[in-house]
């Protein structure tokens, strides 16, 4: 999907959940206690109501702090691959019916696009929250290595950083969260056009998703002793 | 709510193990508030979701439980048994200290329970365990006996054949039954998932019965009717909710595949002593408390 869609998709998505914080505070029957106060967000509010109302919460934890057997999506390495829901999707729409647990996971074929997506997006936003705190406040956290982490800005910066000096004063919270990615959104049309701060921002989300403790130490070690 | 004298003996019986043998002026039953017209309810609840189900919370559940006009439990051996996996301590030495303590337990620290649960009007039915094969035979018969004191007619768990099959020489010992209970799972050959297989391991003892989970069941393209019509005498109580069929989501009642209306009517017309126990996996953005209620009040409408 190319980004001017994908930010057309979004856009329409608010739009269409664009009562939703109002609904959802004045809604008879909300439990506050248990879901949250509405967020500012209302597309991540409608995304996380359709989380809790198809029953993903059940089994994997509002925050994805998993129950039972359920598989922990925090630090599924399958989520962690999926792009917009290219994973996540089909999965859903198939179920896991063989499977060694108790209980497959269920099928959620009659879901339409739309509910689909908004179940991805909370799956991704609750991770990348998830694992920013797992992140920021581990105690133990690896001393680093900075050839590793050298190798690991080659890899996967460089593209984009062309130099790493700009970076030798990120902290570890700048490096996990750039500030530019929790930009509130927007509809302006220079934002919703802008395709390359979009693609930035969801390298950045993606890459917060999937970096270990070793993976960030061995960065910052890197990045503090660039000149 | 008025019983009849009919309807006691109804209540009694229901509380028969069929081979526990005992008489039924031990076992006789008080009205419960939530037999309903022939029809005797009870919560699974696991419905409460956000509340963990440790020993602390259990005054919560006790207070949700009669919220909920509920009189009947099937009562998850957490809400009852201490945790010991603090920090620090690995899984084995957790689960050590857990069968030292399911031992060394004297009967006293369970009647207090089931007093709780008395003084609210609660009958705890039955008495769900992870039987798994960890378990020690000492702890098993420490299991049974304490769902015993806790007024429990038997032990239920999601366990498979295998372990089923070790656990046939204990609940008929302790005067209880041992309920299977299914799951969707159509491509584990030990597990508990089609009618076939559940009467697989009925065969295994008199002492066995079926909890048949009628989410599940549906979902996997089970025909519960059919399996009450053919096997109620082996069905001790039914996990009552909705889910679609193929290993479909499960949904609010009336919105699945599972005839609840239709096994409702089929337990009250014909006066089988099988229990209702509501359960719901299905997502909400109401309070459990709330949604448990809509679930009874679809119930109570299918046996009016």
């Amino acid at each position: 999907m190319s980004n001017r869609i994908e930010l057309f998709l979004f856009s329409a998505a608010i739009i269409a959940a664009g009562s939703a914080l109002a609904q959802s505070a004045a809604r008879e029957g909300y439990d506050v206690k248990y879901i949250g106060p509405p967020m500012a967000d209302p597309v991540l509010q409608h995304s996380k109501e359709t989380y809790v109302l198809f029953g993903c919460s059940y089994c994997h934890g509002l925050y994805l702090v998993a129950r039972g057997e359920a598989t922990d999506l925090m630090h599924s390495r399958l989520v962690g691959r999926d792009d917009n829901g290219n994973v996540i999707g089909p999965l859903l729409r198939a179920g896991i019916p063989q499977t060694a647990k108790l209980s497959p996971m269920p099928q959620f074929s009659d879901l339409s696009d739309q509910q689909i997506a908004d179940l991805v997006r909370w799956i991704h936003y609750g991770r990348q929250q998830g694992r920013y705190k797992e992140l920021t406040e581990a105690k133990d956290t690896p001393p680093g290595n900075a050839a590793s982490g050298k190798a690991y800005f080659d890899e996967t910066c460089s593209s984009c950083h062309s130099t790493a000096s700009g970076l030798a004063k990120a902290s570890r919270a700048q490096i996990l969260r750039p500030k530019f990615v929790d930009a509130p959104p927007s509809w302006k049309l220079d934002r919703i056009t802008d395709t390359q701060t979009a693609a930035a921002r969801q390298r950045h989300l993606a890459l917060l998703e999937n970096y270990s403790a070793e993976d960030v130490a061995n960065l910052l070690v890197y990045l503090q002793g660039v000149k | 709510m008025n019983l009849t004298r009919r309807d006691l003996g109804k209540l009694a019986l229901a509380a028969i193990p069929s081979v526990a043998g005992i008489s039924s002026a031990q076992t006789a039953a008080k009205p419960n508030r939530s037999y309903i017209n022939g029809v005797q309810f009870g919560l699974q609840p696991f419905c409460y979701h956000d509340l963990a189900m440790t020993t602390e919370n259990r005054p919560v559940l006790v207070q949700r439980l009669v919220q909920n006009g509920m009189g009947m439990v099937e009562l998850h051996a957490t809400w009852c048994e201490p945790r010991f996996n603090d920090p620090g301590v690995n899984a084995q030495e957790a689960r050590e200290k857990l069968r030292k303590w399911r031992v060394t337990t004297p009967a006293d620290y369970y009647r207090k329970i089931r007093k709780e649960f008395d003084d609210a009007g609660i009958t705890i039915f039955s008495y769900y365990v992870g039987f798994n094969e960890t378990y020690s035979d000492a702890e098993i018969d420490s299991t049974f006996e304490a769902a015993k004191i806790l007024g429990a007619k038997g032990c239920v768990g999601s366990y498979g054949l295998d372990v089923a099959h070790r656990l046939v020489p204990f609940p008929g010992k302790h005067a209880m039954f041992l309920g299977l209970h299914n799951h969707d799972n159509l491509s584990d050959p030990d597990a508990f998932s089609t009618e076939a297989s559940i009467v697989k391991g009925l065969a295994f003892s008199p002492d066995f019965k079926a909890t048949l989970d009628v989410r599940h069941f549906t979902a996997g393209n089970g025909d519960c009717v059919g399996f009450l019509e053919r096997h109620h005498q082996r069905v001790s109580g039914v996990h009552l909710g909705d889910r679609r069929k193929n290993n479909g989501r499960s949904t609010p009642f009336g919105e699945g595949d599972a005839p609840i209306i239709e096994i409702l009517r089929l337990i009250r017309d014909n006066q089988w002593p099988i229990v209702a126990l509501l359960e719901f996996e299905h997502g909400t953005l109401r309070t459990e408390v709330d949604e448990v209620r809509l679930m009874f009040d679809y119930c109570k409408r299918a046996v009016a």
